[in-house]
């Protein structure tokens, strides 16, 4: 179901500062969690999670049944990569990360999770005030 | 100016190009699970994550999905 917002265009928003500047945050549907924050129920659920950025891959879990799991049992960075980005970081590819990153579990109850769930996920993210957005899957 | 630049790093591409993602990154060849396709090979999955970012730098034409190999 395409979300009614990118029905009849894309939506756009350039880079405002250049890469080395920029503030990323990820957000995955990959049903990442930090414990003790509780996992998502790998059947269906509406929820996100909060994921402080100066944790590592090594600290988080996932919680689903929905994807292949050979490659996230041995790295948690094939799906979310924090600590990838902590690389970047280092190396001054970009400017930093925010406080948080998010994920979702796994629904395909989508048009609540567009009606209920987006808008207070994404009222989250503007506050964290990224620059830029990776978004991945499971 | 409103909105988030944003870029998707999919290996699902024709389910997730239907959501019309402004900026998207495929690895080619690679399923569910393996968006950054292979675990603890930290250059690679650094390289796939700087792809991405780039297309946010200095994006394509609104819309595009960029396939690149990573074997």
């Amino acid at each position: 179901m395409p979300l009614d917002l990118s029905r009849y265009c894309i939506p756009w928003t350039p880079l405002r500062r250049k890469l080395l500047d920029a503030t990323v945050m990820l957000v995955s549907t990959a049903g990442i969690y930090h414990p003790p924050d509780p996992p998502f129920d790998v059947e269906g659920d509406l929820s996100y999670r909060r994921i402080p950025s100066s944790v590592t891959a090594a600290e988080l879990r996932y919680a689903d049944a929905h994807y292949p799991h050979d490659c996230v049992d041995a790295d948690l960075n094939c799906v979310f990569p924090i600590d990838r980005l902590t690389n970047l970081v280092r190396e001054e590819r970009i400017g930093g990360v925010t406080e948080f990153h998010f994920s979702t579990g796994f629904t395909m109850a989508l048009r609540d999770l567009r009606d209920q769930t987006v808008p207070v996920l994404v009222a989250e993210v503007v506050q964290q005030r990224p620059d830029a957005v990776v978004l991945t899957g499971g | 100016m409103q909105g988030i630049s944003t870029v998707l790093v999919t290996v699902e591409s024709q389910e997730s190009m239907q959501a019309r993602p402004p900026r998207a990154l495929a690895p080619r060849g690679y399923g569910a699970g393996h968006s950054f396709v292979r675990p603890n090979d930290v250059a690679l999955q650094c390289r796939i994550l700087s792809d991405a970012l780039e297309l946010i730098e200095h994006p394509p034409e609104p819309g595009t999905l960029v396939i690149r190999d990573y074997s």
